[in-house]
């Protein structure tokens, strides 16, 4: 039961990192881009590149290759989604399934279908009382728990985050307060990339770098985001958590092939009885 | 006529058609005008055209000798146009500080100095209620306090004009008398004040002047006591839009 509680916690907390980029490129550009799962991967493959293929250590090869693939998202959204931008958010979001598509099938393309894995040593996994952890999990809490203050920093703290997060209150009032929002889009796509890519690097480790590493877990991101109510922060860290266990804990009563299904019911329940989801705020058109 | 302000010959719209045929207005320095009509004759599509939310078709906005036209709306609101929208004023999901805080960060473009103090104490005694609030969403303000604090975002960086739209609107009748004397105090303080209003009588009171807008055109342009003083005032802006008014020629 303990063990199942905590790895539900990091398979919940794994999670965290693509359901808050979800949830800022949702907040600010309003559509739900479908295309996170494959960004995980294609950004995974850069650090197996820099990692493996080039001999960085793990930590540089993901700071690098993170803050390259925030760039690299600035130029696909101008290349993608900024010329559909006045098109409405089913339109992006159709652009984004195929956008996912074109980049997953670039990291096949590149590495083919055999599961890879980062340069890291094995480590034997130690026992806290009854809990068994090995190092990847650690790694997987520690950094996740610090990305996640380094964006509440960044949101409440910081001008830019502040900005990011006005633009996705209120669009047109934003523009009067003096934020220009092609800049402020830009930033949020660079900080999604950042996310993405140290998320596709942790499940790279927790599981393996296989073309659809990234994909496989774009129910549960989503289930997260919705459930902590998209465009909500603190919701997407708290729906993470809360999807992560509540699948993992579902096996001690369903087989666990359908432990899948629970995301998908958690969808369907919140948008009946809260679409707005736990901290999200109402929709309303103007 | 010349101003702080100056409306020439504008045109803007949704769509096909023109909703703004050819808007001629003026805002002295120091003064306030308001803008009254019925709906659907363009008092809106007008304060939007200004702020930069919609694009002029034709026409010229002057603020101050400068042709605004081709500034964006952050461009205008850093060239001294502030600008308080109607109802949603305030980012509801942020706490009344960081309004503030983001006020001062973006509509200054850089000009505000870090540090010290989000909004300087004498602009804070116009708004007695909000020091207390700093913590509080602005969401869960009051319809009254969130005008408060719309206001004060927009004066955070001194104005050369301030744009008000309908600043009274869903109020309860104490708030009203408020938000029009706190219009009429920071107007003291040298800010010109452009204002689009329903509440004519209330408005007119403290303004300059009056300007009556009607099928996207200005119908009336005169000093704000000699238009409080007719008799027919209330068809002025109540009265049906396609009824040509007898008063046209008085401007």
């Amino acid at each position: 039961m303990l063990q199942t509680a905590f790895n539900g916690f990091v398979t919940g907390i794994i999670v965290t990192l693509p359901a808050l980029a979800i949830t800022l490129l949702f907040g600010v550009l309003k559509f739900p881009n479908f295309a996170v799962g494959a960004m995980m991967t294609l950004a995974a493959y850069m650090v197996f590149a820099l990692n493996v293929q080039l001999g960085w250590p793990l930590v540089v090869a993901t700071v690098v290759a993170a803050i390259a693939f925030g760039g690299f998202l600035i130029v696909v959204d101008y290349l993608t989604f900024r010329p559909l931008r006045e098109r409405g958010s089913i339109t992006l979001m159709v652009a984004s399934l195929g956008l996912g598509f074109v980049l997953e099938n670039i990291a096949r393309l590149a590495y083919g279908n055999t599961a890879r894995s980062f340069a890291i040593e094995l480590a034997r996994p130690f026992r806290f009382f009854d809990i068994r952890m090995n190092r990847e999990q650690m790694i997987i809490i520690g950094v996740s728990t610090l990305a996640m203050l380094a964006m509440y920093v960044l949101l409440t703290r910081m001008p830019i985050g502040r900005a990011m997060r006005a633009v996705a209150d209120n669009p047109a009032l934003a523009l009067v307060r003096g934020i220009e929002s092609p800049r402020i889009i830009r930033w949020t796509w660079f900080i999604a990339g950042m996310l993405l890519a140290v998320g596709g690097v942790l499940i790279g480790m927790d599981r393996a770098l296989e073309p659809p590493m990234g994909s496989s877990y774009l129910i549960a991101v989503f289930a997260a985001a919705i459930l902590g109510g998209l465009g909500s922060p603190l919701g997407a860290f708290v729906g993470a958590l809360v999807i992560g266990m509540v699948s993992e804990l579902s096996t001690l009563v369903i087989p666990p092939n359908y432990r899948i299904g629970i995301p998908l019911c958690v969808i369907a329940l919140i948008l009946i009885f809260r679409p707005q989801g736990l901290f999200g705020q109402p929709y309303i058109r103007k | 006529m010349t101003g702080i302000l100056t409306i020439s010959g504008l045109h803007a719209g949704y769509g096909a058609g023109d909703i703004l045929k050819g808007i001629d207005a003026a805002l002295a320095e120091g003064q306030i005008v308001t803008v009254i009509g019925p709906n659907g004759s363009g008092k809106s599509t007008l304060i939007k055209t200004l702020a930069g939310l919609l694009p002029a078709r034709q026409g010229d906005i002057v603020l101050a000798g400068t042709r605004v036209n081709d500034m964006s709306a952050p461009q205008r609101v850093r060239s001294g146009m502030s600008y308080v929208p109607q109802e949603y004023n305030v980012f509801r999901n942020l706490t009344v500080l960081e309004n503030l805080q983001i006020a001062r960060e973006f509509m200054s473009g850089g000009r505000a100095s870090r540090g010290g103090k989000v909004i300087d104490d004498e602009l804070l005694a116009l708004f007695p209620e909000l020091p207390g609030k700093f913590r509080a969403l602005a969401g869960n303000l009051s319809g009254g306090q969130r005008q408060m604090l719309a206001f004060a975002c927009a004066l955070t960086v001194q104005p050369k004009v301030l744009m008000l739209d309908e600043p009274s609107a869903g109020l309860s009748p104490k708030y009203m008398a408020d938000i029009f004397a706190t219009v009429k105090q920071v107007n003291a303080r040298g800010v010109s004040i452009f204002m689009i209003e329903q509440n004519a009588t209330e408005a007119l009171r403290i303004s300059n002047t009056c300007i009556v807008m009607a099928n996207g055109r200005v119908r009336l342009n005169a000093p704000a006591d000699q238009v409080l003083g007719m008799q027919d005032l209330h068809s002025l802006y109540l009265g049906d839009a396609r009824e040509e008014l007898p008063l046209a020629a008085a401007s």
